[in-house]
């Protein structure tokens, strides 16, 4: 019975996860597209605006990780946050230990699994750069 | 408290342990105002990661916390029961999370999984998964080795680490998580260096050995520093070392105790089962025993009221301890089941237990060996005496047992007279 349930469970995961992974191909195409386009132009900035069609790598945002030169990828865009650290709430090395990474996960999970405020999504807005490109 | 309610009292406490932990957990990060699929996602983590934490505690293998949760067999089968439930709660949580992206825009759905996207932290997550995957993969394959079985086995605790330590990087100092942490880190180094390495073990030297039955050997033990504290029906996980021509395996197995006397020295019966137990059957005296227990409560309240007691093979031990420590105080039948071959089968104490029953006039011995099949368990229980009234102790194979609880319970013996003790610690 248990190991029956053992299997059941981890074949169901694993055939989630190949869903998910492989969501481009059975998704239809507008969809995605529509999908992707509305966190950035929800953001409703100027500078969002204006850098629409630039995209940066993972490998590039990796490449700006330190206290004055401190990039991070979040939900799919990129941020510049260089000017932004000095002003964060939190102990420094909270949020230092995220720059040149991808950063969704902690953004989403701040403090006991709680994201962000909303004004910190209006913030957040205030320094993108890029969209992440796709791996 | 009477000793039944004391019994129930305890048998509660390891769930309620395990539910006291997984809700501290859940409560302390309990959701407010999140997405539906976050929501789901950060208590199933939670959940997933309390009853980890529980489910390391009841592995740990000490005997007066055994007693206390109502014995090791119990506490075993909560941390399967833990285990598993935290593995199915820790499958969710990921999938949770891909779903709130989903909701936001689908191709978010991949990204909260990708590890290609994240950083170590969530890498944390997913080694921590991996090796929980892989460790109950090896638990429920029923036909690998022990040894292997046990070596894979600890895969599982390298991923309750894994995974507690994604927790604690991606949400900072706090009292709770570091307190689950080192209840974990605690659990595992007590049962890695305690149990396991044997620092907790109580040394014993073998005196004496004794054929009793074909593969099975009787051992005396002799306490070399303090002696254990046994009663008749308990058990002891030994490790036996190395002699003079004698190589021991080092494994700490289970075997019921079949003698204890008024100087703290025991006798252990040892049936050749697997690669161990065969090559113990080889042990010399002088070989040094390391001890742990004991551990059960089987044969625990024979004086209350008459008794049957159930034996196939090598399951005389507890009985035969118990008949060479007291006399019956109730009126007591034995039924000795056992195999008969060319070479004598497993038949042990015959001449002991005949001996035994001359001199204990409570004591009614009925010997019955067969060749191949079943044994007539009904024929055999028939012959018993006011049986409804009696209570019922049973040890031998899970065979015999799995025939001879249904044929009690037509003969009108209620569930709670019918006691016996699981010996299956995988």
């Amino acid at each position: 019975m248990t190991r029956r349930l053992f299997i059941l469970a981890t074949l169901s995961f694993w055939l989630a996860v190949v869903g998910f992974a492989a969501s481009h191909w059975w998704l239809p195409a507008r969809v995605a597209e529509t999908a992707l386009a509305t966190p950035a132009s929800a953001a409703g900035d100027p500078t969002t605006a204006a850098t629409a069609d630039a995209s940066r790598s993972l490998a590039e945002v990796g490449r700006h990780r330190e206290a004055d030169d401190c990039w991070m990828a979040i939900n799919g865009e990129v941020y510049d946050l260089s000017r932004y650290l000095p002003e964060h709430p939190s102990d420094p090395e909270v949020i230092l230990a995220w720059c040149g990474r991808e950063a969704s996960q902690a953004y989403q999970t701040k403090g006991r699994g709680r994201p962000h405020s909303a004004r910190a999504d209006r913030l957040l807005a205030e320094y993108r750069i890029a969209r992440l490109q796709q791996p | 408290m009477t000793g039944a309610r004391l019994a129930t009292a305890r048998r509660a406490l390891a769930p309620l342990a395990a539910m006291s932990i997984t809700l501290a957990g859940v409560g302390w990060a309990f959701p407010d105002g999140l997405t539906p699929w976050r929501s789901v996602g950060i208590v199933s983590g939670w959940a997933g990661t309390g009853l980890l934490v529980a489910s390391l505690l009841l592995m740990v293998r000490e005997a007066r916390l055994a007693k206390l949760l109502g014995g090791l067999e119990l506490s075993y089968r909560w941390h399967h029961r833990c285990g598993l439930l935290a593995y199915l709660l820790l499958l969710c949580h990921p999938l949770a999370l891909a779903l709130d992206g989903w909701a936001e825009a689908p191709p978010l759905a991949w990204q909260t999984l990708d590890p290609r996207a994240q950083s170590w932290p969530l890498w944390l997550g997913w080694g921590g998964l991996l090796l929980l995957m892989l460790g109950l993969t090896t638990t429920f394959a029923m036909q690998l080795p022990y040894r292997r079985w046990r070596s894979f086995h600890f895969v599982l605790g390298a991923g309750v680490v894994l995974g507690l330590t994604h927790v604690y990087v991606l949400l900072g100092n706090d009292r709770l998580l570091l307190t689950l942490l080192l209840l974990a880190m605690a659990a595992l180094g007590w049962r890695l260096l305690a149990s396991d390495l044997g620092l907790a073990a109580h040394p014993y030297r073998v005196t004496q050995v004794e054929a009793r039955a074909t593969g099975m050997i009787e051992a005396a033990l002799a306490p070399c520093a303090a002696a254990l504290a046994v009663s008749p029906g308990q058990f002891v996980l030994a490790a036996f070392g190395d002699g003079v021509h004698y190589r021991g395996c080092g494994e700490y197995h289970p075997f019921t105790v079949s003698g204890i006397d008024d100087q703290g020295r025991l006798r252990v019966s040892v049936k050749a089962l697997g690669p161990c137990s065969r090559r113990i059957q080889t042990i010399e005296p002088g070989v040094l025993v390391h001890l742990e227990g004991p551990f059960g409560s089987f044969l625990d309240e024979v004086h209350a009221a008459p008794q049957l007691w159930v034996a196939g093979g090598i399951g005389i031990t507890p009985f035969i301890a118990a008949l060479r420590a007291n006399r019956c105080r109730q009126p007591t039948t034995l039924i000795y089941l056992y195999r008969r071959d060319r070479h004598g089968g497993d038949a042990a104490f015959l001449d002991e237990l005949r001996l035994l029953a001359s001199q204990d006039q409570q004591l009614e011995l009925v010997i019955d060996a067969s060749d191949e099949g079943p044994p007539a368990v009904d024929r055999l229980l028939d012959e018993v005496s006011r049986l409804a009234e009696r209570q019922v102790q049973m040890c031998g194979p899970a065979a015999l047992l799995a025939a001879l609880t249904p044929a009690l319970r037509r003969r009108g013996v209620a569930d709670g007279a019918i006691h016996f003790e699981s010996f299956d610690f995988r």
